[in-house]
């Protein structure tokens, strides 16, 4: 029951960010001149307004919706890529497994974020450029996990009885040995998520990742914390909601990781 | 063990290569230009700022030019800071964000270290299961949060400790900032001595230790920890990775004059050889903290020497 808890969390997040705008009175963007910078429980704003008068509930879910979008595009981006890499390295193996696997090492060490930043500031700043570029970043240790996986797959006497019937190699990579690595590819899935969420709400957080009007968590942390010796509640409701979301996704991942044993 | 420093200081070399001219590619191949004012700048004035800064030239020959006066440790003029070359804007920043990033890694391992002892010396019990709790929040937390709720908290409720600046690098006004940068790296280090220690607690010297009476404390520390310590050395180089990443953040929450900021700003600029020359030094930086991984990694295990 108690491992159930993040998971339950997060399909109420979900939920809330999905129906939530629709169901409130207000517009994420809409700004009501008579309650600038109210207070949490006052009339017509649950969670209060920001510090131009616009409610911040419907800014908070508007913004999960945007932030959790971005992170499920980059995380899938992040699948396919790392996927690909670590499945073609432990498969080819020798020289090439070598060499792909040191480039991987390389591009762990190196400061990739910046290279990111400058994806940003450079191309303008669309959504699709974000998850793409996030996604660039994070398939590493998904990589990492599906080549060694592979390394031990291809021992296994199913796949050497493919092998031995002539099948093609990438028959064989597809049909035989990506089913069998789902189940970790999920697990790191899950986990590469939450990586996501922050390093778009970084972005966001610096002003090169989502524009306004549309916002994002990291978005609203960032105006929460220019005006929080005035409003604290304006950073608190976003910036908690965050970390929420950032620890019940670990701790779904982590748990389903020791499930599938890796 | 000199020859193995030169050699992979070698080998270094490509990847440092590749982050240079990549960065130096995406530069130039984006829209927009270091002389973009408000205003539009007559054809002949920015003619002739570009021929001055060696804009006109070719791509390629710009860049073999840039290398080449890289290796004389020229970073080269800034393009928005006038007056002011590289070199001497990142004369004032490095020190700041080596101050963070470095007094961040010290509090992190310590942190991090002490948790992970703790955890392990009563494993399975509450202290583990909290302190292995307390390490994922952590990990999950990111910094640009922490920081703000901080300085909310310690900074305006409190009244205990400055929000932001500075100040010649007084101490009080690192505090902050400091541990909002350790905090993430603290749980992850926690969270890897922890698994470390217990996969070392469970053989056969540790057994022995055990059957000659030695104290607990003493088998964790002086038998147990360092052989734990390998997955902690091999995640130093991703940990300065994110450090310096995360001061960029931190830096500009604390309103702190380092590198970083300068990194954004000149990145928003194009000022091309200020975003070239952060980013060249934080390659070099997290390549050579590495390297020092690495020996750091076969003093720990001498099986691994060679």
């Amino acid at each position: 029951m108690r491992a159930r808890v993040p998971l339950v969390l997060l399909a109420l997040v979900l939920l809330a960010a999905l129906a939530g705008p629709a169901a409130l009175p207000w517009r994420y963007d809409a700004i009501d001149w008579s309650a600038v910078r109210a207070p949490p429980l006052s009339p017509g704003h649950l969670l209060g307004t920001d510090s131009v008068g616009r409610d911040l509930l419907a800014r908070t879910l508007v913004g999960t919706r945007v932030t959790l979008a971005v992170a499920a595009a980059a995380a899938l981006v992040a699948l396919v890529i790392g996927v690909a890499w670590g499945a073609a390295a432990g498969w080819i193996g020798g020289r090439t497994d070598e060499a792909m696997m040191r480039i991987v090492d390389a591009l762990y060490a190196l400061p990739f974020m910046f290279v990111v930043i400058l994806l940003m500031v450079l191309f303008g700043r669309s959504i699709l450029l974000v998850f793409l570029g996030i996604g660039a970043v994070e398939w590493l240790t998904m990589a990492r996990v599906v080549r060694g996986q592979v390394l031990a797959l291809r021992e296994r006497p199913f796949v050497i009885a493919a092998e031995a019937a002539g099948a093609r190699p990438v028959r064989i990579v597809i049909g035989h040995v990506l089913p069998n690595l789902a189940g970790i590819a999920l697990a790191y899935l899950l986990l590469t998520v939450p990586q996501v969420v922050m390093v778009e709400s970084f972005l966001s957080f610096l002003g090169l990742g989502v524009q306004e009007p549309l916002t994002s968590l990291g978005i609203l942390v960032k105006d929460g914390a220019d005006d929080m010796d005035i409003a604290p509640h304006a950073l608190l409701v976003p910036g908690l909601l965050l970390v929420a979301i950032l620890v019940c996704l670990t701790l779904a991942g982590e748990r389903l990781r020791d499930q599938v044993g890796a | 063990m000199l020859r193995l420093i030169i050699r992979r200081l070698f080998t270094a070399l490509p990847t440092l290569a590749a982050v240079i001219l990549l960065s130096f590619l995406l530069m130039r191949i984006a829209p927009g230009g270091p002389f973009d004012g408000e205003r539009p700048l007559d054809p002949a004035t920015r003619a002739a700022l570009e021929r001055s800064y060696g804009l006109d030239k070719p791509l390629p020959e710009q860049a073999v030019l840039y290398v080449g006066r890289l290796a004389r440790g020229d970073f080269g003029p800034s393009l928005v800071y006038r007056d002011f070359t590289v070199t001497d804007l990142v004369r004032q920043g490095l020190p700041v964000s080596l101050t963070l990033g470095a007094l961040a890694l010290l509090v992190a391992l310590g942190l991090g270290l002490a948790a992970g002892l703790a955890a392990a010396a009563w494993p399975g019990r509450w202290p583990d299961a909290l302190l292995m709790l307390a390490a994922t929040l952590l990990t999950a937390l990111p910094s640009f949060v922490t920081g703000p709720l901080l300085v909310l908290v310690f900074g305006l409720g409190m009244g205990w400790l400055p929000v932001s600046g500075w100040a010649d690098g007084d101490p009080a006004h690192l505090v902050l900032p400091v541990i909002a940068l350790a905090l993430p790296v603290a749980g992850a280090v926690a969270k890897l001595s922890r698994a470390g220690l217990a996969g070392v607690l469970g053989q056969d010297h540790i057994r022995s230790a055990r059957a000659r009476g030695l104290s607990p404390a003493r088998i964790l520390i002086r038998h147990a920890l360092r052989p734990a310590l390998l997955p902690v050395a091999s995640y130093l180089g991703p940990a300065a990775a994110g450090l310096l990443t995360g001061a960029v953040v931190i830096e500009t929450v604390f309103a702190l004059p380092g590198l970083g900021r300068y990194f954004v700003q000149g990145a928003l600029n194009r000022d091309y050889p200020l975003v070239l020359g952060v980013v060249t030094l934080y390659a070099g930086l997290i390549i050579l903290f590495n390297l020092f991984a690495d020996l750091l990694y076969g003093w720990l295990d001498p099986r691994i020497r060679a």
